[in-house]
């Protein structure tokens, strides 16, 4: 089985060639940074403009390099939602047509799923596992109990994690994005120089809530004598977040590992995945705590963490398998919850 | 020749296929969203109505714009991913084109003609052509206040669906205008018919881009991004 993936939902205009076996053909991806770095953040018409511009030749290269004809597949995947709609319309069209050309399977990819299922792709994790989910638009603890079987024990009632990243990096003068910009600065760091709050640590559940913890920074920014910022003070700061934010997630990860001890015993396996999976820092200290719990810590390749199209192929190929095709009537999503059925978390809004 | 050609620029969504000289199928409707929900089963409508598949066409065609954003780039992503998947050629063509080309020879006969599309904003999207359509400006994005300032004074047949608010504009300046019997949207009928008239047979053609006329709204951070 090979199938085509593309991914267009946000800043990477993505595609990849995925077999059924768990080889990546090929893969090949644009970051838009340079584009939007003047904005300070991402602008959706300006990247759903960058992902028309670009998607084909991405495809183009990957078919050729996979030596793989259109022909030859036997699906074509997109991510169908939840992103910014613009460049999801993109991406969803370009394999809607390529699919009709040959016949095709279409397979409309929750970009959730994509990271949810990824690590099946590098390590053929056995389900049920736990899925710690933190990225830039999501911060969701959820049980992967089969493919598009989803419950989600807690998310995010504020800000992504990422998006704190992202928020503590603006204001330090790191630039945008701010994931690897705040790590790199915290490893000269002393994370024990700021006294930043833990928010919702030690209360039950397995939400997630980051404003209190941004707002902190930027009082303790705004407590820093006046002129431009001393590096070690950047550093303190960087390291003080980091460590904050890491508190938070091994704080929750074990609140979920408790519920999901009673709810599925089997599940001995966390999976983190999503662009913050990328952080080495975070990674180190969620492996400790697997360690310390018996439970096998799963995280692909940070390559594999940020967004891409291999993790949407091979979605694909897990959903082609169960006959989880689409029609070429599918609507793209702006909002497409991986657990339609998880009560609305409080002051969530659109993250949830 | 046989040709696809597809349009999703503005309020409407059609596909047509062209074959020995005119349309063989067509299907047209008038939706302000949903095209992409809508273009490809109407794309596979109208090749089973006329007993065609993709890879046995020889070009393909699609508007560019100007028009809505998301639209045309609908159509287009539509046009390029057959396109890549077929290697077939595929052809460009504006929506104001694809306007001015409804318009009935005989209305446009020794008069200037002007197509005015609706942008959804307060700009209107327009182009003049000369009775026999060859283009006597490019295509533009006007203010609808501005208008009569931009447009020669010379009588007007007008076109496109935002040709009642441009006429009323023009005619407020004390310019002569006519309103067009033509069709106010864009159809892939028409698209079709153009590319037919301006493909060579054999001819390859760099993929299609859209034409936006407008940058996107965003403004740039103070200090790059950073602090």
């Amino acid at each position: 089985m090979i199938v085509l993936g593309i991914e267009t939902s946000c800043d990477e205009t993505a595609a990849a060639v995925v077999t059924g076996e768990a080889r990546i053909l090929a893969h090949h991806l644009l970051s838009q940074l340079e584009e939007h770095r003047p904005f300070g953040g991402i602008v959706p018409e300006i990247a759903a403009r960058a992902h028309l511009q670009h998607i084909d030749r991405m495809i183009d290269r990957s078919m050729t390099e996979a030596k793989v004809s259109f022909a030859d597949l036997d699906g074509v995947a997109a991510t169908a939602g939840p992103g910014l709609i613009g460049g999801v319309m993109v991406g969803v069209m370009t394999a809607k047509a390529i699919a009709a050309v040959h016949s095709l399977a279409f397979l409309a990819v929750n970009h959730l799923e994509g990271h949810a299922l990824s690590a099946r792709l590098i390590d053929k994790v056995p389900f049920p596992y736990l899925l710690l989910l933190v990225s830039g638009g999501h911060c969701q603890l959820l049980v992967v109990e089969g493919v598009g079987r989803y419950r989600r024990l807690g998310t995010t009632i504020d800000d992504a994690i990422g998006e704190a990243f992202d928020k503590v990096s603006k204001m330090l003068g790191l630039g945008f994005p701010g994931g690897a910009a705040v790590e790199n600065a915290a490893k000269a760091g002393d994370e024990g120089r700021f006294r930043l709050p833990r928010p919702l640590r030690g209360r039950p559940g397995c939400h997630f809530s980051f404003s209190g913890l941004k707002t902190a920074v930027r009082h303790a920014i705004a407590a820093l004598p006046p002129g431009p910022l001393a590096e070690a003070d950047i550093a303190d700061i960087c390291a003080s977040f980091q460590a904050a934010a890491g508190d938070v997630l091994i704080d929750r990860s074990i609140h979920a590992m408790d519920e999901v001890l009673a709810l599925r015993p089997e599940t001995r396996t966390l999976v983190v995945a999503g662009g913050v999976a990328a952080n080495r820092y975070l990674r180190r200290r969620l492996k400790a705590l697997c360690a310390d719990r018996g439970i096998t810590f799963v995280a692909p390749p940070p390559a594999l963490c940020t967004d891409n199209a291999a993790m949407i192929a091979w979605a694909g190929i897990e959903r082609l398998r169960l006959g989880l095709t689409d029609g070429l009537d599918f609507a793209p999503r702006p909002r497409w919850p991986l657990d339609p059925d998880a009560p609305p978390a409080a002051g969530a809004g659109v993250k949830a | 020749m046989k040709i696809l050609a597809l349009d999703t620029a503005v309020s409407a969504c059609s596909v047509a296929l062209w074959r020995d000289g005119g349309v063989r199928a067509r299907r047209y409707e008038l939706i302000e969203r949903g095209h992409a929900e809508a273009l490809m089963p109407m794309v596979e409508d109208v090749l089973a109505a006329a007993g065609e598949r993709i890879l046995g066409l020889d070009l393909l065609a699609v508007t560019i714009g100007p028009g809505a954003f998301t639209g045309l780039r609908i159509g287009l992503a539509a046009a390029r991913g057959m396109a890549l998947a077929s290697a077939l050629p595929c052809l460009g063509v504006t929506t104001l084109e694809a306007v001015a080309y409804g318009i009935p020879e005989a209305e446009r006969k020794a008069r200037t003609v002007l197509v005015a599309l609706n942008s959804k904003t307060e700009i209107i999207f327009a182009q003049l052509f000369l009775a026999d359509l060859e283009p006597l400006s490019p295509p533009l994005a006007l203010a609808a206040d501005g208008l009569a300032r931009d447009i020669p004074r010379s009588p007007l047949l007008i076109a496109g669906d935002a040709a009642g608010l441009a006429a009323q504009r023009l005619t407020e300046s004390g310019i002569e205008t006519a309103l067009s019997s033509a069709p106010a949207l864009p159809d892939a009928a028409v698209v079709a018919a153009i590319a037919a008239r301006r493909w060579r047979p054999g001819q390859a053609l760099p993929p299609p881009s859209p034409l936006y006329l407008r940058r996107p709204a965003a403004i740039p951070a103070k200090n790059g991004g950073r602090r």
